[in-house]
């Protein structure tokens, strides 16, 4: 038999998402054990680095030079004729924001869980969950090629895209093929991006998501593709959509790459279930990625406060019941389902969109100007030139 | 099993950059990713091929 230790409550994995999870439950008094199988937290750096700012506050982080980067104006969305669109900081109103360090940023957030009273355990890997019955009640951990059991009455999945604790526990979190993206992201040095701007490409460069550059000043820059997985027919595809796109554009085909990461991204509808008895998910390990920009840091972090607080609340009251977990599953719903869901639609019609429509939706914006960036608005202005496009978006007008 | 296509992930970092998309992506939850590692559990695999598209470097091949 393995040795065993306890705790109230157990975190997998130290991203964004566990770290937040992690320092609210310990903050409200919980004893916190957070385990992550890689060696440094942060690192390797799989991610854009690009995120807005206006979330901040609701979760007590404070912006710090130590993982800001740069703060954009703004973002410019380019039509297949790359015809640009730029939203700026007026009407997406706290939307734009920073290109981070990310590395820098999530051992921020886990100094932050620490510095709460979370304790933290590096190269330790979850294999499996603990169950009595249907009760998930920890999960057996490899530590340093050490195996061994962590008890506790809350077991917390924030294991990433990647995630198998969800699965585990016999949440479904399945998605479909087109309901996700492969990625692939070059880090290049000497290329001419603009540093006022996060920029994106839309349109067949990259089917069914869209080509990104978030620069990072001094001429460096993440460049990046995510491409929808019901798009793609052959192996490697992300990759060649991504050297294709580079090597038609001068400013970046200069460049020289300097690091390469990939990964998945969910695009999906919000699951029905992130609970059961004993165990919540949070960020994207509960595909709580806005299926629209794909961008997933702000919403792991609101919903992992709730989760947070909510695991505090169970060991304190020894309620930690699936029933219970539900005043965890409304919060995060209340706070960002509806969006979700909405970004979700208005993705699903993009993605089916030809490049002359793309087009035709970029000139329209172009041609007016926008109170308040919504995807409702768009659609409303889109509509009074071309209606033919807004057709397809009916249900979102 | 008899009848079941080859399955190959490279994963010896010639190709694999450990980005755990294929994990996440698999339907039967049967790739397994280690910090410099990746095996899949030949017995549950059905060859849907949904690694294959999740892959972003080809890294992964059925035939
Ligand atoms: C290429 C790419 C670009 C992206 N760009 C952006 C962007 O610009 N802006 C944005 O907001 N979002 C972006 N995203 C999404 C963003 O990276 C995620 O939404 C975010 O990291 C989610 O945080 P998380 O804490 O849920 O998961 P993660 O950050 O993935 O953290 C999960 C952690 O769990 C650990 N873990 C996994 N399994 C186990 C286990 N069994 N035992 C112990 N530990 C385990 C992992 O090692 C990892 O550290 C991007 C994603 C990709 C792939
Ligand atoms: S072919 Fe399908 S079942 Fe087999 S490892 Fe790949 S995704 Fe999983
Ligand atoms: S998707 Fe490809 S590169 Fe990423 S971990 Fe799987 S085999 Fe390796």
């Amino acid at each position: 038999m393995p040795s065993t230790i306890t705790t109230d409550v157990l975190v997998i994995g130290a991203g964004p998402a566990g770290s937040m999870t992690a320092k609210w439950a310990a903050m409200k008094g919980a004893r916190v054990l957070m385990i992550e199988k890689r060696q440094e937290i942060g690192s390797p750096v799989r991610c854009g680095e690009g995120m807005s700012k206006s979330w901040l506050p609701e979760v007590g982080i404070r912006p710090s030079s130590r993982w800001i980067n740069l703060e954009v104006e703004g973002a410019r969305i380019f039509s297949p004729r790359e015809q640009a669109y730029v939203i700026n900081e007026k009407h997406a109103g706290n939307e734009v924001g920073y290109v981070v360090e990310r590395d820098a940023f999530d051992k921020q957030l886990a100094i932050d869980a620490g510095n709460a009273g979370v304790d933290v355990k590096l190269k330790t890997a979850a294999l499996s969950l603990l169950k009595e019955g249907r009760q998930v009640v920890g999960a057996r951990v490899k530590e340093y090629g050490e195996t061994y059991d962590i008890r506790a009455p809350v077991t917390i999945g924030a294991d990433g895209f990647e995630s198998q604790v969800g699965r585990w526990a016999g949440i479904p979190t399945n998605l479909a093929l087109r309901d996700m993206d492969s990625c692939l992201q070059y880090r290049m040095t000497n290329v001419d991006s603009d540093v006022r701007y996060c920029d994106f490409y839309l349109g067949k460069v990259a089917p069914g998501g869209y080509v990104w550059i978030f620069p990072k000043g001094d001429g460096l820059a993440n460049v990046g593709i995510g491409v929808q997985c019901s798009q793609i027919k052959g192996p490697g595809e992300a990759r060649k959509y991504l050297d294709a796109w580079i090597a038609n554009h001068p400013a970046y085909s200069k460049g020289k790459k300097i690091d390469m990461v990939g990964g998945g991204v969910s695009i999906s509808p919000p699951l029905k279930q992130t609970v059961a008895d004993g165990i919540m998910l949070v960020g994207d390990a509960a595909r709580m990625i806005d299926p629209l920009t794909g961008g997933g840091i702000a919403n792991g972090c609101i919903a992992g406060k709730i989760c947070g607080e909510v695991a505090a609340e169970a060991v304190e009251l020894r309620t930690p019941t699936k029933e219970f977990f539900q005043k965890y599953e409304k919060g995060w719903r209340a706070r960002l389902e509806e969006k979700l869901y909405r970004n979700w639609i208005a993705k699903e019609k993009l993605c089916s969109l030809p490049d002359e429509v793309f087009d035709k939706v970029i000139e329209a914006l172009q041609s007016i100007k926008l109170e308040k960036l919504s995807v409702h608005n768009i659609l409303k202005a889109v509509n009074q030139t071309h209606p033919e496009v807004t057709r397809e978006f009916a249900e979102l007008l | 099993m008899p009848g079941k296509k080859d399955l190959h992930i490279e994963s010896s970092g010639q190709l694999c950059i450990y980005c755990g998309a294929c994990v996440g992506m698999c339907p039967l939850n049967c790739i397994y990713l280690d910090e410099t590692r990746i095996t899949f559990d030949e017995r549950i695999c059905t060859r849907c091929e949904i690694c294959v598209k999740a892959c972003p470097v080809a890294a992964i091949e059925i035939g």
